[in-house]
């Protein structure tokens, strides 16, 4: 028999040498032991293990099939987010060799049945006094049983290929092929303090102080954050107290100390011991008091820690978990979104044409301080709270362990979006008209005679509208969709003031209603209840009320995540409505040019020109609007096969309507494949009527795929420059199962025609 | 008031903006690949029936053709003459399986025709040569022939499965 590698080594057995197959987490966990340190016992698993997996499943291929897609460059987090997803399916999915199974049972056979572990990563080459991937890689606590530390040695393996590890590796220049990962298994200690201690202040290391933080209980609240620690900076010479922080916690006796004096010194006397023992500062993790002080971790303090460039602390923030979802619903759902809803119901009830100039000016200063105000909370707090869709995939993945890694977003079918409910307003117009030809001809006539120019309709278009019978009653039925659905802004534009370019979609729904011309499978199989029951059969009862939370907090952050698009739309769309206001009200004092498109720049110019009571002429700077030409990068090339994501399932064909601005909105027709950076909130109405949908912006939880998935429409997304690439009227087949969208039939046309003559 | 982009972290995140193409300039890469490799299948056809050979190549710098020798008595000499539309497949696998997303490959479509002895023979010899200066004697055996293919158009797959039509130019 030949010899095989070693792919257990008890934490009693390691030596120094052994750092490059058990990671330096591990190493200097032993070194501690060695040195006389209590550590918890355990043993490494090591990086052959992990080799062991990757020869016998094959999953490195795997890996680069999902990473080789396209330039790790081009791919946006979403998308590296669902590639880790996939990744770490598939390492769930592989059963462990029977070999390191074997080690890993005989390792466990030398404790108690009952014990419980910690898994926790140790990959070689990880952490430095530069870098450190503490927290990007996974670890579980509390684990019990052969079967589910098996289960968490994996997920630690599949964890060197999470999105935030992935990202802070291109970042710091590390080759992913040559990562490998190491798992260390040691018994775990339950103690009535845990904390972090640093040898030195990490933002002032020239304070010569030391930090101690403790939490009641595990360390595990300190280290993601969720529980406000007791903080003590410790004078290294003498140990004296220079600063207390109380923790702000719920619990009783959070205003007492959670550790005194002896155990301060105590610590403080480890701190010093283990800076000798690795001559560096330490930045150790903890758990129990002087004689039960026990180390769980120790590594340098990363200099990286203080400086503001490394991204690491907001890869973090790419996985909050459940106690920071929770607060952010509260803050999001409770407070926000009402605020913001509350905000735009009252802007848009303000009689502008009523207000003085001046009143009209701080109108606008009102709305731009608003835009301004929301679209920071959008990027800092709607935005996470979107991560917890993520969170449950991640959560239904793990306890179901479906074949398809995006089962679970059947489980947001039938969530209540504002999208749909403007999407439904559209479709009863489309049905309302659709037996009415000589209305629909009036439409059609009065959404061709509109023109970007106007700011409205032609009052003869209206009154043809009106004329017709059943007109009166469209038009009154339209303006309650505009006024209660459709104020919003798209770039520019705001769309109450184009209804033609809304109009056109609605003709179009009432004209594929009436011939089938699109006709669509629907949503797969799986209903959102019949999953639900799926996930909380797989989780038992103990962990019932757990999963019913991170259901409730997926879909809320599914649901809000859309509608907060449309709030901030619409909050956008007053402002362009007073910027209107006092435009036509400027021109008409010959103050400002006839036609003129307003900027943001623009607004300060236009409120203070309402203030001027000296009625100077606005100025205004024109900027020629931007007109993407295709780009071809060779000349003669053409794309023939993009590759992209398959984001929803189905082969169809069609010709291709690029989305580019809202005047594009009112061009598409029913069996046109879709083709724009990305299906926004305002443009899906669009969707219903679309062959296939195409899109730059790539990702499986996106908009778009969502939507496409539950119509039952192909969907390709992550196609780098798809608006470019593409132009209108180019026949494409979009391949929804593989992410293909090839252009144009297979044709030999030059081959066969003039050019293959001229030889 | 421009709209904040929708579900696009991508601002916020360390990954760099997106490039319109991360490959780069399709003539360059075919240009590369060409030159890196020396051999390609050459495919035949008559009577309905495809046929493949594997042949040395030569290329001009603008990539509008290519040159390889056949002896006369061959399959492909007989089909070359029967029909002269041809294809050409040029990869750069190395065999193992695990390189799937690293592989490119050209399908070359194009015109074979001979090139009679001459001064035109000696210049597309010559280029042949170049690369493969060993097939002097067979270049020049009384019973050999030498084919100039006119491409007509490129197929340049990347990823497995990104395909791009690329038509050379001839440069003056």
């Amino acid at each position: 028999m030949g010899a095989q590698p070693n792919y257990v080594i008890p934490l009693s057995e390691v030596s120094d040498r052994h750092e490059p197959l058990i990671g330096a987490k591990a190493a200097r966990l032993a070194a501690l032991a060695r040195a006389g340190h209590a550590t918890a016992p355990g043993f490494c698993l090591t990086t052959p293990a992990y080799e062991q997996l990757l020869a016998q499943s094959r999953l490195e291929d795997r890996i680069r099939m999902e990473l080789g897609r396209k330039p790790f460059d081009d791919m946006r987090w979403e998308e590296v987010w669902d590639a880790a997803l996939r990744i770490r399916s598939a390492f769930v999915a592989q059963p462990v060799p029977s070999e390191v199974a074997d080690a890993v049972a005989t390792a466990l056979a030398e404790y108690p049945a009952d014990t419980a572990w910690a898994v926790r990563s140790s990959a070689p080459g990880e952490d430095s006094t530069s870098r450190s991937f503490a927290g990007l890689h996974e670890s579980y606590i509390g684990v019990v049983g052969f079967g589910a530390v098996v289960d968490a040695v994996r997920l630690v393996w599949a964890s060197l290929w999470s999105d935030a590890a992935m990202l802070y590796r291109k970042e710091l220049g590390l080759d992913p092929g040559r990562s490998r990962m190491a798992v260390l298994v040691q018994t775990m200690r339950t103690e009535d303090v845990s904390g972090v201690a640093f040898g030195r202040d990490p933002r002032k290391p020239a304070a010569e102080n030391a930090i101690v933080e403790a939490v009641p209980g595990l360390c595990a609240g300190l280290v993601d954050g969720q529980v406000d620690p007791d903080r003590w900076e410790l004078r290294r010479s003498d140990g004296a107290t220079v600063a207390w922080h109380p923790g702000h916690r719920d619990e009783q006796g959070a205003t007492s100390p959670l550790l005194d004096e002896h155990d301060l010194s105590h610590l403080l006397r480890v701190l010093t011991d283990v800076e000798s023992l690795f001559a560096w500062a330490p930045d150790v993790e903890w758990t129990g008091r002087r004689d039960r002080l026990t180390l769980l971790q120790a590594r340098p303090i990363t200099t990286a820690a203080a400086d503001s460039e490394d991204k690491r602390g907001w890869y973090l923030t790419l996985r909050p978990g459940t106690a920071r979802l929770r607060k952010l619903r509260e803050r999001v759902a409770d407070e926000l979104i009402p605020a913001l809803e509350a905000e735009g119901e009252r802007l848009a009830a303000e009689d502008l044409a009523a207000c003085s100039d001046e009143e009209l000016a701080d109108a606008i200063d009102e709305r731009a301080a608003a835009v301004e105000r929301w679209t920071k909370i959008y990027w800092e707090e709607f935005i996470p709270f979107a991560h917890g869709v993520r969170h449950l995939a991640v959560y239904y993945n793990d306890a179901v362990r479906p074949a398809d890694p995006y089962e679970f977003v059947g489980l947001l079918q039938g969530e209540e979006l504002l999208a749909m409910r403007r999407n439904s307003a559209l479709r009863s117009l489309a049905e309302q008209i659709k037996p009415n030809v000589p209305l629909c001809e009036a439409i059609d006539e009065a959404c061709s005679s509109a023109s970007h120019e106007a700011a409205a309709w032609q009052p003869d278009a209206i009154d043809a509208i009106r004329a017709v019978e059943g007109g009166e009653a469209f038009l009154t039925a339209f303006q309650h969709a505009v006024d209660n659905v459709l104020d919003l802004a798209y770039g520019k534009t705001r769309l109450a003031d184009r209804p033609d370019l809304i109009l056109r979609g609605v003709l179009e729904l009432a004209r594929s209603q009436n011939t089938g011309a699109v006709s669509h499978t629907g949503p797969g199989p799986h209903t959102a209840e019949a999953l639900a029951q799926r996930l909380l059969a797989a989780v038992g009862p103990d962990r019932r009320e757990e999963a019913l939370e991170t259901l409730q907090l997926g879909r809320l952050s599914w649901r809000l995540r859309d509608n907060d698009n449309l709030l901030l739309a619409r909050v956008q769309s007053q402002l362009i409505r007073a910027l209107n206001v006092a435009a036509e009200r400027l021109r008409a004092g010959g103050r400002l040019a006839p036609v003129v498109r307003l900027e943001a720049e623009d607004v300060a110019k236009i409120a203070a020109a309402l203030r001027d009571s000296l009625g100077a002429k606005v100025v205004l700077e024109q900027k020629a609007s931007p007109k993407q030409a295709p780009k071809r990068t060779s000349p003669g090339e053409t794309p023939r096969q993009l590759i992209g994501q398959p984001a929803a399932p189905g082969v169809q064909a069609g010709e291709v309507r690029c989305i580019r601005s809202s005047e594009d909105l009112g061009r598409f027709r029913a069996g046109q494949v879709l083709v724009c950076d990305a299906i926004q909130p305002m443009m899906t109405h669009l969707v219903p009527l679309a062959a296939a949908i195409v899109e730059r912006r790539g990702g499986m939880l996106i908009h778009g795929a969502i939507i496409a998935r539950e119509l039952g429409i192909p969907c390709v997304n992550g196609i780098a420059g798809a608006v470019d690439l593409l132009n209108d009227g180019d026949l494409v087949t979009v391949d929804g199962y593989l992410g293909i969208v090839t252009v144009g039939p297979p044709e030999f046309d030059l081959e066969l025609g003039e050019r293959a003559l001229v030889g | 008031m421009s709209q904040p982009d929708p579900a696009d972290l991508q601002a916020a995140t360390a990954v760099g903006d997106a490039q319109e193409h991360g490959q780069g300039d399709l003539s360059e890469q075919i240009g590369r690949l060409v030159r890196d490799r020396p051999y390609g299948v050459l495919c035949t056809q008559s009577q309905s029936q495809p046929y493949g050979s594997l042949v040395a190549l030569g290329s001009t710098d603008d990539l509008t053709a290519f040159v390889f020798a056949t002896p006369t008595a061959t399959r492909k000499y007989r089909l070359l003459s029967e029909c002269d539309h041809v294809a050409l497949v040029i990869d750069s696998r190395s065999g193992t399986p695990s390189e799937l997303m690293d592989v490119e490959a050209v399908t070359v479509t194009g015109r074979a025709r001979q090139i009679p002895s001459g001064p035109d023979f000696d210049r597309w010899a010559e280029l042949l040569l170049r690369r493969h200066p060993h097939l002097a004697s067979f270049v020049r055996a009384e019973s050999s022939a030498l084919f100039r293919i006119d491409v007509i158009r490129y197929f340049h797959v990347c990823r497995f499965q990104e395909v791009r039509q690329w038509v050379p130019s001839p440069t003056t």
